[in-house]
């Protein structure tokens, strides 16, 4: 009956429908689980855990910018404080959050899948992951990189035994990322449920599936490119070190042929949040659904020609500098698409302002406030006065905490009652979002502006006359790190005291939905069967083989 | 408690290679990548450089490395003659061409060794060196471990873990024998005629 309309050719990779049994210990449970659902929450936990570590490291670096000349950290303290923030902000909070932490929880569900590919690798990912973080924090006691996140040479060659612990660190956090790629595209290619071509697949999965590309091919060219840096401070062979023919711009073309990628690899998995979050919450289909998912796929296209864009003060030619600033603002179209799309999405609709929706919407502003002041640095005349200023770090902030760490909380408002069973509280859920927000623009949002009368990044001390906007910039500070416990607490809280979720609290209509809450530990009992996209609000849910009454609509 | 082992039918086992087989080539391709990184690195450092190769560099033995290729391009032909044993049920065919692949696997290594004791520059000697050290080195270590994975599956089908119609282990191997011949086209061309 209803197989009859789903069309042929679809992968149906569960023949036999096999279900093994749970495990029985405890280790092999919650430790060295093979399970995607409880890996997720391990990435969670640790990517949390690195995620206060990082943040402190951040309000010290503003203590020590409360006042002109202050000595709070040492110059070389204060250095290593920004290059380990940054280093474990990208490396081990956002893009293991993204997709090792929501990658995993959400993507095999929204399949239909048992589980991913390979389970096994999933798991030595994860366990890549925590050494990673050891080994980069461990940096401090031997001298950690100073030279930022990105360690360009001749700083990185200098520097003591900390910035081989760094590279070993970032190769380690490389092959999880690579291997989680690998493992997730063969997942979304070969194990969807049939009937689920891939535009019927959601939205978050397009996004999961174009970041793990990226992963896969760019964090190897990471790994060499860290390989090279690791040989050379410790074997002495010249890459980059020019005094013996290497070439330092070698190492930011390599750097950033990884980097800019991962800087999708960072946004990609929150625009697949938001592009969920935002039909649930509005009831109606999500408009362009076929654009949304082309345009990640475009995005992660384009993503492999613009690295030089961080490169226009480093000596290119001419012509080189204008075919990269040309090819950077070309990837600000479909980005424009998605964000016109969501608007469009918004437009008219039956709006809840429920948390996973106000966190969203304070992704879209901060996101495409940071997307504008993207393309004036796209721009090479502009870059060349702005490169190297604080208009850079209000700039990837914009995006990195703006875009990715709204997108997480989003994400984590959404996604909690799947994960735990149980919803986290709306009231302190709204106070987190308003504190959050309106710091987080009171930190960011000046630094504009000194960054453009001239206030250089990465300087322990400056100018007084720099001091008041300072000085506000860190009192935001220290009130959006507190926001954070706001969610902590209400994160321990719900576990006591939160209201049960039941299977489908949103009203939502992917397959993560259809099933109990927490996700049983096979996920699927029967494999659903997929009729039609998962967006058509006011139509029978699309789904085949799957019990019907948890899908039903909460009054709420 | 013993657990079932659970035995996959031909649909189960042509189903989870299908996956596997795409990982592989996956695994193939970030690889390629790892490899391209240093190629470009290389290509980039003998861009700048204002005389190539850098004074004092004796280009590596031509004649030696031709010879070591054809070599490793024969290892390539005998692993496809193996492959073509397993998939038509000939076992002898197919043991006498994966040991004749093992023993040219291992002369190219032979080979790299000589070369490698007999070359004055060193890895940390020049630019040249490092790139050439590094790439050729990391091809060394992938035939190295090709070998090592081709005596593993050859004794995995003595004790008849691969049949006819599955086999899954011995095409990831020879898919591997062949990226690291491709690989060495690409490499022998570099460092020993451009």
């Amino acid at each position: 009956m209803n197989e009859q309309s789903a069309p042929v050719g679809t992968v149906a990779s569960h023949v036999g429908g096999h279900i093994h049994p749970p495990p029985d210990s405890f280790v092999k449970k919650y430790i060295f689980s093979l399970d995607h659902k409880v890996i997720a929450v391990q990435y969670f936990i640790t990517g949390g855990l690195f995620f206060i570590l990082a943040g402190l490291l951040a309000e010290l670096m503003r203590a020590q910018l409360m006042g002109p000349n202050n000595h709070v950290l040492s110059v070389e303290t204060y250095n290593e404080a920004y290059s380990v923030h940054g280093s474990a902000m990208v490396w081990l909070v956002i893009i293991p959050l993204l997709t090792g932490g929501f990658g995993n929880l959400v993507m095999p569900l929204q399949i239909g899948a048992r589980d991913v590919a390979f389970p096994w690798l999933n798991m030595l990912s994860f366990w890549l992951f925590p050494p990673a973080g050891i080994l980069l924090f461990a940096s401090f006691l031997f001298g950690a990189p100073q030279a930022g996140w990105t360690e360009y040479p001749p700083i990185s060659l200098q520097m003591p035994f900390g910035t081989s612990l760094w590279c070993l660190a970032i190769f380690l956090i490389g092959v999880s990322a690579t291997i989680t790629g690998l493992n997730f595209l063969v997942t979304i290619v070969k194990m969807r449920a049939p009937g689920m071509t891939y535009t019927r697949m959601p939205l978050f999965v397009w996004a999961t599936g174009t970041t793990a590309l990226l992963s896969m091919i760019a964090t190897a060219n990471l790994s060499a490119a860290l390989a090279g840096l690791f040989i050379e401070r410790t074997f002495g062979v010249p890459f980059y070190n020019v005094a013996r023919g290497g070439a330092p711009v070698l190492w930011q073309h390599v750097f950033w042929f990884y980097s800019h990628p991962a800087v999708y690899i960072m946004i990609l998995p929150a625009f697949g949040i938001v592009s969920e979050i935002i039909p649930t919450f509005v009831r109606r289909p999500i408009f362009g659904y076929k654009m949304i998912a082309y345009s990640s796929a475009a995005i992660g296209l384009l993503s492999f020609m613009v690295w030089a864009h961080h490169m226009f003060t480093s000596g290119l030619a001419h012509w080189e500098q204008l075919l990269f600033m040309a090819l950077t603002m070309a990837i600000a179209i479909p980005t424009g698409i998605k964000i016109f799309s969501w608007v469009a999405t918004l437009w008219g609709g039956k709006i809840r302002l429920d948390t996973p929706l106000l966190f969203v919407l304070g992704f879209l502003s901060t996101f495409t406030f940071g997307g504008i002041t993207g393309i004036m640095l796209a721009s090479v005349p502009a870059d060349i006065h702005e490169h190297g200023t604080y208009f850079v770090v209000a700039h990837l902030h914009y995006v990195l905490f703006g875009g990715s760490v709204f997108g997480i909380f989003a994400g984590l408002y959404y996604w909690w009652p799947k994960m735990t069973g149980r919803l986290l509280d709306e009231r302190l859920g709204k106070i987190h979002f308003w504190l959050m927000f309106t710091a987080f623009n009171a930190t960011f949002l000046p630094m504009h502006w000194i960054g453009l009368l001239g206030m250089p990044r990465r300087v322990a001390t400056y100018d007084p006359v720099y001091a008041g906007t300072n000085e506000f910039v860190s009192i935001s500070a220290f009130v959006l790190g507190f926001s954070f416990l706001i969610f902590l607490y209400n994160a321990l809280r719900s576990a006591r005291h939160g209201e049960i979720a039941g299977p489908n609290p949103w009203g939502a209509r992917t397959l993560e939905w259809m099933i109990p809450s927490p996700a049983p530990y096979y996920n699927f009992k029967d494999i659903p069967i997929v009729l039609s996209g998962p967006y058509e609000y006011g139509a029978p849910l699309p789904y085949a083989n799957i019990r019907q009454d948890l899908a039903t609509v909460p009054v709420h | 408690m013993a657990k079932a082992l659970h035995v996959p039918s031909d649909a189960e086992y042509a189903d989870v290679s299908s996956q596997r087989l795409l990982g592989f080539l996956f695994f193939l391709i970030s690889d390629c990548v790892i490899f391209g990184d240093f190629i470009f690195s290389y290509l980039y450092l003998r861009d700048v450089a204002p005389v190539w190769p850098p004074p004092g560099i004796e280009r590596p033995y031509l004649y030696l490395a031709a010879v070591n290729s054809m070599v490793l391009f024969g290892s390539g032909a005998t692993m496809h003659y193996a492959m073509e044993g397993i998939r038509r049920d000939r076992r002898r065919q197919f043991v006498a061409f994966i040991l004749a692949t093992i023993v040219l696997g291992s002369l190219f290594l032979a080979g790299q060794a000589y070369e490698y004791t007999h070359l004055h520059d060193t890895w940390a000697g020049s630019t040249f060196g490092a790139s050439f050290f590094t790439l050729t080195g990391l091809h060394g270590f992938h035939v190295l471990i090709g070998v090592i994975y081709l005596i593993t599956v050859f004794i995995q089908t003595l004790r008849g873990t691969y049949t006819q119609q599955r086999h899954f282990g011995l095409t990831a191997a020879t898919l591997y024998w062949h990226f690291v011949d491709v690989i060495w086209v690409a490499l022998f061309f570099l460092f020993y005629i451009y």
